[in-house]
């Protein structure tokens, strides 16, 4: 990561955002930190191919003018436990132990102890932070089975090292998130999965997974010619139609049969799992969870009942 | 200008040939009412080198001409390969054409900048990668670059079939070659190939050499690419068949079964018209048809 181009951006216009979502799909409300547009890890899949221009990385470290436009945001909202995270246009920790870009976000979440922080990664160090982490930041992992991880996300940190680094954030007194996110159709995957369930049951601690979403592999029309070009074998295996959204999306049927079986195999580990789907349709929610969860503030509703269930009133 | 025997030029030099293919009838059937009209350029070498008017030379040879009109230069031979090249710039080149310019000019050592400029007047985006792939293409087999002519295959497409190896292509070529297609149908048609030996690890042309015409082609390749759509759709249309709908009354659903809600769509002229397609529609409801429908498309 040595030669990576990174460029500090002076800090203008809206650092702090809610999450784009997606046209027809059901959006968890996420707010987005944009610390840093670009990511270093390179992973065959990345959306970022299509949404960044540039392949330099950009970092917005002017936290006061970052703190404020958070401050503006949780004091507008009046309904709602807002959770915030710095994982959208970049990995949360794979620069940090040389910026150190999160301890004051982490800080001034566990000041203000009115919303969460979630620091999405794939890259399993967090020790720079232990010292600062308070239960107000969710430390999260990307995780997919450590054949994937080869194939596919190869600048990453292995599966176990991911899944041991969680377990240090709960043991330092924080709750995790995971996302199976994207879940990639290909040959033996079902096995796959099954192990990588077994093994996140065997080293954390399930009562303190905040919660875990599932997304199948969806992208932007114009990746489909880049995975094409790059032969991606396991990213084209499945078949993929175009979404309501545009985006290309394995065909439903399929998706509701592999988010059956998945949820089937997380219940079976832990009931009381909070299991949630990044970008889904009302009746795939439905058909896979027999929940239904009509709009994104029903989401958000079902993830203020989360928190608070794990929270009490300390939030 | 002179008039030189044919047998004073080396016929089978063809340094500075960019042009392709060689024969072309249309031409051999003017020369042959009213002779060579323009004459053709000759490099002033023993024997002499034909710099340009191949195609005029290879049909004065057909015709059996002894002599042709001729200008004869003395050129140094990169001279001579860029005057070949302007000479032709005029009638606009094809890809194939295209390609013999850039890869003759790669051989003979011409800077990038130089060939990047003659890039720029052939309307090609002066890139190391797009350079790259024209020489491949002058490099390749015979039916590729007849293909390539005869379909005015886009930079895109003839892309697409060098991603195949020579056994693949070759097969690919076979099957297209009877169908007449545009150039979109072509990439669909070459996106559905590629995507089949990504998948598989090799391109399957069984069953698709019989398909009548490129449309054809596409939806058997569908049906081999996307299983479970194709599947869907099959189910769909005989449930369908099996409602006998009037011409009146129509059932659609989403293309890709991606929303959960079906149409049904009406064509009213009259009070009658509504009661007959109530009746229609509780008939086909209770023969549970509907039903059938909304499962395919709930997934």
């Amino acid at each position: 990561m040595n030669s990576l181009k990174v460029e500090h951006a002076e800090s203008q216009g809206n650092i702090v955002r809610d999450c784009p979502g997606t046209k027809d799909h059901i959006c968890c409300g996420y707010k987005t930190i944009d610390l840093i547009e670009g990511c270093a890890l390179s992973c065959s899949y990345c959306i970022l191919k299509a949404y960044l221009n540039t392949p330099a990385i950009t970092i917005h470290d002017d936290i006061p003018y970052i703190t404020s436009q958070i401050d503006d945001m949780t004091g507008r909202e009046t309904r709602h436990i807002l959770r915030f995270g710095t994982g959208e246009l970049s990995d949360s920790l794979a620069l940090d132990r040389r910026y150190k870009l999160n301890r004051p976000l982490v800080e001034f979440f566990g000041e203000r102890k009115n919303a969460l922080l979630e620091l999405k990664s794939k890259w399993a160090y967090i020790d720079h932070l232990i010292p600062h982490l308070n239960p107000y930041t969710i430390i999260s992992f990307s995780i997919a089975p450590q054949r994937i991880i080869d194939e596919e996300e190869k600048r990453t940190s292995p599966l176990y090292k991911r899944l041991k680094t969680a377990r240090k954030a709960q043991d330092a007194g924080c709750f995790v998130g995971l996302h199976f996110d994207p879940i990639i159709i290909c040959p033996g995957f079902e096995k796959d999965y099954h192990y990588l369930i077994e093994d996140i049951s065997r080293i954390l601690d399930m009562d303190r997974i905040i919660w875990l979403s599932l997304g199948l592999l969806r992208f932007p029309p114009k990746l489909l010619g880049h995975y094409m070009e790059h032969n991606r074998r396991n990213l084209l295996y499945g078949e993929f139609i175009r979404g309501e959204d545009g985006k290309m999306r394995y065909i439903k049927q399929q998706r509701i049969k592999v988010y059956t079986m998945l949820y089937k195999m997380l219940k079976k580990k832990n009931k009381g799992l909070f299991i949630y789907f990044c970008m889904e349709r009302e009746d795939v929610w439905r058909k896979v969870t027999g929940m239904t969860v009509k709009d994104d503030d029903a989401l958000m509703t079902l993830f203020d009942e989360r928190i608070k269930h794990l929270y009490g009133g300390k939030i | 200008m002179k008039t030189i025997p044919l047998n004073d030029i080396d016929l089978n030099d063809r340094r500075f040939c960019i042009s392709y293919p060689l024969e072309d009838e249309a031409l051999t059937g003017s020369i042959g009412e009213i002779g060579i009209v323009q004459p053709v350029l000759l490099l002033d070498a023993s024997p002499l080198v034909t710099i340009t008017g191949f195609r005029r030379i290879t049909s004065a040879k057909k015709l059996g001409l002894a002599n042709i009109p001729a200008i004869i230069k003395k050129v140094r031979a990169d001279e001579a390969l860029l005057l070949s090249i302007h000479d032709n710039l005029g009638r606009g080149l094809n890809m194939v054409e295209k390609a013999y310019a850039l890869e003759k000019m790669a051989g003979a050592g011409f800077s990038r900048q130089k060939i990047f400029g003659i890039m720029a007047l052939l309307s090609l985006n002066p890139h190391e990668k797009v350079l790259g792939s024209f020489v491949a293409i002058a490099n390749e087999e015979k039916p590729l670059k007849d293909f390539i002519v005869r379909h005015g295959a886009s930079m895109k497409n003839i892309e697409y079939l060098l991603k195949f190896d020579a056994q693949e292509r070759k097969g690919i070529i076979s099957l297209l070659s009877p169908l007449h297609i545009t150039d979109s149908l072509l990439r669909e048609i070459l996106e559905m190939l590629i995507l089949m030996k990504i998948r598989k690890g090799a391109v399957n042309l069984r069953g698709l050499h019989t398909s009548s015409d490129g449309r054809d082609l596409k939806a058997r390749l569908k049906k081999k690419n996307y299983p479970i759509l194709s599947s869907m759709e099959k189910k769909f249309l005989a449930v369908k068949q099996r409602c006998a709908l009037p011409p009146h009354i129509d059932i659609k659903v989403d293309p890709f079964f991606e929303k959960e809600y079906i149409d049904i769509l009406l064509k009213i002229k009259s009070e009658n018209d509504v009661k007959a397609a109530m009746e229609k529609l509780k008939a086909i409801l209770e023969d549970g048809y509907i039903r059938s429908i909304l499962e395919l498309t709930q997934g």
